[in-house]
């Protein structure tokens, strides 16, 4: 486990969650959660854009299929 | 908890899941399990991949859904050749789909046949989860619960399971999460950690 800090912010969103209506939470949790894939997105279309990027992305590529 | 939920409300996540599990449905009993249970059910933080289990199929069978899941968009990244992904996962390999618009990368469903009495008991106490809003097939609580804290223990896996434990309060067996330890450590302690 990481340190006590964090075991109490996820005590505390679990019953924030539970006590609040999904209008409340759910759509910045969709926000929050989205924004890492379009974050991740925008990396590989700025590689995309050079050799040496496209080189990077192959080599990703692989080591996903690999895993 | 408020179960309604609007198509409009899903995220990346949800619907990659929710549209994979639309295709496999119609074929095989499947699973969602680990990390995606406890997203679902809103813990915050972000997955690369979805885990799922799958009850065992005939070739012929697999190759029919495989096409499908084609036909709607996905890929298999270790191979286009859905026989040599049924051998792979026959073998009790896993294999992970993509969908073709993302080229490979996430998010990717990460499937397995279920290999042991333990993944068949998990398919048949599969259950859905209402306030989730998602129509998905996932495995109980207790299994990923149980899991969480007996195999995988990671930090991100013992805080997975804490979540599930504080959102589900009161709603789950302590004693059956007991029995299913027991039977990780008989089962797979010693193989390799993977649910």
């Amino acid at each position: 486990m990481r340190n006590n800090g964090h075991l109490e912010f996820i005590d505390r969103w679990a019953n924030f969650i539970k006590d609040k209506p999904q209008e409340e939470w759910r759509p910045k949790f969709n926000e929050f959660i989205d924004a890492q894939f379009e974050i991740a997105r925008r990396a590989r279309e700025n590689l995309e854009k050079s050799e040496e990027g496209r080189e990077a992305l192959k080599r990703e590529i692989e080591w996903r299929k690999r895993r | 908890m408020n179960a309604e939920r609007r198509v409009g409300d899903r995220n990346i996540l949800d619907r990659f899941t929710e549209d994979f599990c639309w295709v496999v449905e119609k074929y095989a009993k499947y699973i969602v399990v680990s990390g995606f249970v406890a997203i679902s059910t809103g813990r915050s933080r972000a997955t690369e991949d979805i885990d799922m289990i799958i009850e065992r199929m005939s070739k012929e069978k697999f190759i029919e859904m495989h096409n499908a899941l084609d036909k709607e968009g996905f890929e298999c990244m270790q191979s286009s050749n859905p026989e040599d992904v049924f051998s792979y996962l026959n073998h009790g390999d896993n294999v992970r789909y993509t969908m073709k618009e993302n080229k490979m990368f996430p998010p990717e469903m990460d499937i397995h046949f279920a290999k042991d009495e333990l993944d068949e008991w998990q398919l048949k106490e599969r259950q859905k989860i209402e306030f989730t809003g998602l129509d998905v097939w996932f495995s109980s609580v207790e299994f990923n619960i149980a899991f969480k804290e007996e195999l995988l223990k990671s930090d991100k896996d013992m805080e997975d399971a804490r979540h599930l434990r504080n959102i589900f309060k009161g709603n789950f067996s302590e004693e059956k999460i007991n029995k299913i330890k027991k039977m990780i450590n008989s089962m797979r302690k010693g193989a390799n950690n993977e649910e």
